[in-house]
């Protein structure tokens, strides 16, 4: 890649990655989704807000088509990523999921080492020739999760072995091993303590130089830290989307207004 | 019967105590049933309880040191005519007659949680002291490490264990080798891909295999199987000619097990949290990737546990082998010949009119205590693992 | 956080290359691979059922025939001077008359039958004529002579058992070729066979003597029944439901609600882990040791059987009691204890009562396994032939009676292949009752199941 393209490449920050349109969700007889239409922009963090049960997990987890593991769950509409729909049925969507990468509320390193943890995603997906260049994905991986000072002297104890926060983010580094393009992070610190959550906050912020980063979160605080963009959801319904701190100054909508203001949620 | 009559009179004294002192307890309280400690049916219970247990202890205590005779029947009635009085002396307001009966009632509780340690000291017991007969005439390293078992009941036998173990396990083997990749890749297919529909259909079309009694798989293999095996396989390929073989017990044996690993390995597959398979199905993993790289490496010691669990049912299992191994104490590596194993031995010399006297009956003993030994420290290892396992994710 | 240097992260690949649309060799090869993963897991199922299938379809198709049976209706004349030497109808006199005299009243009678309906069949001795029927047909006869004398002298058409050659030849166990190598029967009995089928005198019927019968002897396997096993069965499960019900019960609510946390308990609890997993035969050491050897029962009795399955299934009731009582909320209990009720008052006022069905689902499920458990009853003397049926309980519970597993073992070790019939029809008896129960069971866990 050369310099010229580099710029262009920074020029284009305002690149939509993710369009979703008219996506519903319905989990047997329930509508938990009803007529969202987003725009998730390229090297943006996104934050999704609202009170509890209005949706946006649920939405979030279409974007990478995890609602495919529930037998129950149902969904409608288009989500294009990179001018492709992910729904056709010609996706694949193991290969989708290479390219989406996901961070769960609850750290959740497998029960093995934290060598074997980031670099699971590379050999499964092939993206290591040799074991030298596996060995650098995941230093880059750890480093990449602000990880790598604290855990590279026993790359080969059990992931399970550490403290939640750095838990968090060997989850965060084994997401990122993969080489995915967005990256969604389901309340990544809602298991957290403060000082953790601050140190991963300051990575997502980091994230963000690479990838599209999508966040759920139950603290607007948190939001207005991390995001550029927020989507507020109420009830399944995406109420308002715009910059964050638009969101947060200047909400259009009175149930955005009232949310942000403690009055419900 | 006289016992019988007795336990009939303890009943009646008994009844009579509880409304006898229920009465009693409510005259103390001037019939008024608030002033009592206790309900007025508690005191009732107090003298009951006092009449029976006295009373039931002695005849039975009785019944097992020496033959039933009057003196036994008036000490029982003795002891639960003390026992009422006793009750009913005691009774009044103030006794706190609830209290009592819960004490007593937990004592009981507590005797019949025993009833397991009395039943293993009792196994222990019985398998070590007739054990220990069989040993004092007959060389111990004789029974351990000999190769050769003719029992003849005129005396001079060769009664080694070795071919008989041998037997048991290379069966076992075989069972396993059948059952643990059928019922493993079950449960697999049951606990990760199965519709719930389908599921519902099929776990307890399996779990019927579990509730056959092994006499029917006995015959099964002895019938159906052991012919089959002979005519299809073993005389064609010259390996033998026998319906019962090692092939035979440990097909069936193997069949028998299915249930028993898929339903233990469904039960551990499913402790393993959803949010692993979340986090490997989020990296893009394919189910079977996430299952053999995810789930599976964390559920192995709870599966081991299991496999382990089922390779001690195969040890202890009896009537396959009875009706499907055969009797021929050899130990040989063809599959297709007739062999025998502990648990056949133990039903061989124990039926029958027994001398218990000659070592061909006691050895018997001798190898229901090695199969104890065996299957416990199986049993023991086992359940050590998967309680580990479970600990780890609850 | 000084260690982040983001220029070290992977970047992105670049979208171009990989379509989502167009699945790559890669994808192509571990979707390949996982669709052979499932199909294993397809297959072992399909072999699962198989199995089970072919276990239960052989065991009825060769079971079903015990529940036939083949009967020759044939005018009997039951001479007086034969049955009724001394002419006083007297049936203790008559007692004396053994069964060798009503064979022969048989045989007349089946010959006589022949020459009147012209039957003929070329090579037919006496001695064929007498093993076509079977030695029990002489001895139902004598039976009902002696029930009801005024028989004598008349002409009776009772319907005699066939050997069971006979009856194996009207179910396809046997055929002519077989015949003429068979020793004991002979191509013109089954001629003979024919013969009188055509004739309507043979037939082959519901045989409720099979369900009703004691067991009989080596040679007559057409007469051989469950009736004195499934007593001694249900016998044993009576004992097993009083004795093992409540100890069970009374074991698990201590350990469950009221065992303190100390060496003691965990002992107890290790103990039942490790009984409910000890080899069958074992108990049955146990029991011909404790219960025969040392307290003296009698050997082939219900008691000892009863006793021996009781500590079998005490460790599966206690497991499962366990787990109904766990399954009744906490809240419960807090209830009952905030109300002032003693814990022993919330534990059988309310926790218990609410637990019950998970508990009786157990312990028919306990039931159903000590059903068919054989083993340990080999070891008691339960293989002994028994053919007189036991008194009623109590007295009877001493009594030496078999059990239905152990006579399905009995059958298979005999020579007659007409004993495997017999063993497969008795099994598939054992698995209507252990149907039964399950069922029973089913529906209790349906019927009472609870959700918090």
């Amino acid at each position: 890649m050369n310099v010229m393209a580099n710029l262009e490449r920074k020029l284009a920050q305002d690149d939509i990655k993710i369009s979703a349109r008219e996506v519903q969700v319905f989990y047997g007889e329930k509508h938990a989704i009803k007529d969202v239409n987003v725009d998730i922009l390229d090297k943006t963090v996104t934050a999704f807000i609202g009170p509890s049960g209005c949706g946006k997990s649920t939405f979030l987890r279409c974007i990478n088509r995890m609602n495919d593991t529930i037998d129950a769950a149902r969904v409608e509409g288009k989500i294009v990523l990179d001018g492709e729909d992910i729904y056709d049925k010609r996706v694949d969507p193991v290969q989708l999921r290479a390219k989406v990468g996901m961070v769960f509320q609850k750290p959740n390193p497998f029960p093995k080492s934290i060598y074997d943890n980031v670099s699971y995603g590379p050999r499964i997906h092939g993206l290591a020739r040799s074991r030298s260049e596996l060995d650098e994905i995941v230093e880059k991986s750890l480093r990449g999760a602000a990880l790598w000072n604290e855990v590279k002297d026993r790359l080969h104890e059990a992931g399970t072995g550490l403290s939640g926060g750095q838990q968090q983010r060997l989850c965060i580094a084994r997401a990122v091993a993969t080489q995915p393009e967005v990256l969604l992070m389901d309340e990544p610190c809602s298991a957290l303590d403060p000082i953790a959550t601050s140190q991963v906050e300051e990575l997502i912020d980091q994230l963000r130089q690479d990838f599209s980063v999508v966040i759920v979160t139950h603290s607007m605080q948190q939001a207005a830290r991390v995001s550029q963009k927020t989507a507020f959801f109420h009830l399944g319904n995406l109420v308002e989307y715009g910059a964050t701190d638009d969101i947060f100054t200047n909400p259009q909508d009175p149930r955005t207004e009232s949310y942000i203001s403690g009055r419900i949620g | 019967m006289p016992v019988m009559w007795i336990v009939l009179i303890v009943l009646m004294l008994a009844t009579a105590g509880f409304v006898l002192a229920q009465r009693r307890a409510l005259a103390s309280a001037e019939g008024d049933a608030r002033r009592l400690h206790s309900r007025p049916a508690y005191y009732g219970w107090n003298a009951a309880l006092s009449a029976l247990l006295p009373g039931l202890l002695v005849l039975g205590l009785w019944r097992m040191a020496m033959p039933p005779s009057a003196v036994m029947a008036a000490a029982a009635l003795i002891a639960a005519l003390a026992g009422v009085a006793v009750a009913l002396r005691s009774t009044n307001a103030d006794f706190r007659a609830r209290n009592r009966v819960e004490q007593v009632v937990r004592g009981l509780l507590i005797v019949c949680a025993s009833v397991a340690i009395a039943t293993t000291i009792g196994i222990i017991l019985s398998l070590v002291f007739e054990s220990a007969q069989f040993f004092r005439i007959y060389p111990w390293q004789d029974f351990l490490f000999g190769t050769e078992w003719t029992p003849s009941f005129g005396g001079g036998s060769e009664l080694g264990m070795l071919p008989l173990l041998w037997g048991t396990l290379y069966i076992s083997l075989i069972a396993l080798l059948v059952a643990v990749p059928i019922g493993l890749f079950a449960a697999i297919y049951m606990s990760e891909y199965a519709s719930p529909r389908v599921r519902a259909w099929v776990k307890p079309a399996i779990e019927i295999l579990a509730g056959i009694p092994t006499i029917v798989y006995g015959l099964f293999a002895l019938v159906t199987v052991g012919p089959l095996l002979r005519d299809w396989i073993a005389q064609p390929a010259g390996l033998g000619d026998s319906g019962s073989s090692v092939m035979t017990a440990g097909i069936v044996m193997g069949i028998m097990l299915i249930p028993f690993v898929s339903s233990l390995s469904d039960d551990i597959i499913n402790a393993v949290p959803q949010s692993l398979r979340d986090g490997s199905l989020g990296l893009g993993s394919t189910p079977s990737e996430t299952i053999r790289n995810v789930v599976l490496p964390a559920a192995l010691p709870g599966i081991v546990g299991a496999i382990l669990l089922a390779a001690s049912r195969a040890i202890g299992e009896t009537m396959i082998v009875v009706l499907g191994a055969g009797a021929m104490a050899k130990i040989s590596g063809n599959p297709f010949e007739a062999m025998t194993t502990i648990t056949v031995k133990i039903v061989g010399q124990l039926t029958g009119d027994n001398d218990f006297a000659s070592p061909e009956t006691l050895v018997a003993f001798a190898l229901g205590l090695t199969l104890f030994v065996i299957t416990l420290a199986l049993n023991i290892f086992a359940l050590y693992i998967v309680r580990k396992y479970r600990e780890q994710y609850e | 956080m000084t260690d982040t240097t983001p220029d070290l992260v992977p970047a992105p690949a670049t979208p171009a290359q990989n379509s989502l649309l167009v699945a790559d060799a890669r994808t192509r090869r571990r979707n390949a691979a996982e669709t052979r993963f499932r199909a294993y897991g397809i297959i072992a199922i399909g072999l699962a059922i198989a199995a089970l299938v072919w276990l239960l379809s052989t065991i009825i198709a060769d079971g079903a025939g015990a529940f036939r049976q083949t009967y020759a209706t044939i005018p009997v004349t039951l001479d007086a001077a034969v049955v009724d030497p001394k002419g006083n109808r007297d049936p203790e006199e008559m007692k004396k008359v053994l069964t060798l005299s009503y064979d022969k009243l048989l045989i007349t009678g089946m010959q006589d039958y022949l020459a009147q309906e012209g039957i003929q069949i070329a090579g037919l001795s006496d001695q064929d004529v007498k093993g076509f029927l079977s030695d029990q047909a002489k001895a139902n006869l004598r039976d009902a002579v002696l029930a009801d004398p005024a028989l004598v002298g008349e002409v009776v058409t009772v319907p005699a058992l066939t050997s069971s050659r006979i009856d194996g030849y009207f179910k396809g166990r046997v055929t002519a070729e077989q015949a003429a190598r068979d020793s004991k029967t002979s191509p013109e009995q089954l001629q003979l066979a024919d013969a009188l089928h055509a004739n309507g005198a043979l037939e082959t019927r519901f045989n409720s003597d099979f369900i009703t019968n004691a067991d009989a002897s080596e040679t007559r396997p057409e007469a051989a029944g469950l009736g004195v096993a499934i007593l001694g069965s249900a016998y044993m499960m009576l004992i097993v439901l009083v004795l093992a019900l409540p100890i069970g019960v009374a074991a698990s609510i201590y350990l469950e609600e009221f065992a303190p946390k100390n060496r003691l308990t965990d002992l107890i609890e290790v103990n039942i882990a490790n009984l409910a997993a000890v080899p069958s035969i074992v108990y049955g050491i146990l029991g011909l040791a404790a219960f025969i050897n040392f307290m003296g029962l009698p050997r082939s009795a219900p008691i000892v059987g009863g006793l021996v399955l009781t500590l079998m299934t005490l460790p599966t009731i206690i497991i499962a009691t366990r787990a109904a009582l766990k399954a009744v909320p906490p809240s419960i209990r807090d209830a009952a204890l905030g109300v002032g009720a003693s814990r022993m008052q919330t534990v059988f006022h309310h926790v218990l009562p609410l637990a019950m069905p998970g508990i009786l689902t157990g312990t028919i499920i306990g039931l159903a396994h000590a059903l068919g458990e054989t083993a340990p009853l080999l070891l008691i003397g339960m293989v002994a032939f028994v053919q007189d049926y036991p008194d009623a309980p109590p007295a009877g519970l001493m009594d030496p009676t078999s059990a239905l597993p152990v006579q399905i073992y009995n059958w298979t070790r005999r020579a007659d292949p007409a004993f495997f019939e017999r063993a497969a029809g008795a099994i598939i008896v054992l698995l209507v009752f252990l149907l039964i129960m399950n069922l029973a069971a089913i529906w209790l866990r349906r019927r009472f199941e609870r959700r918090w």
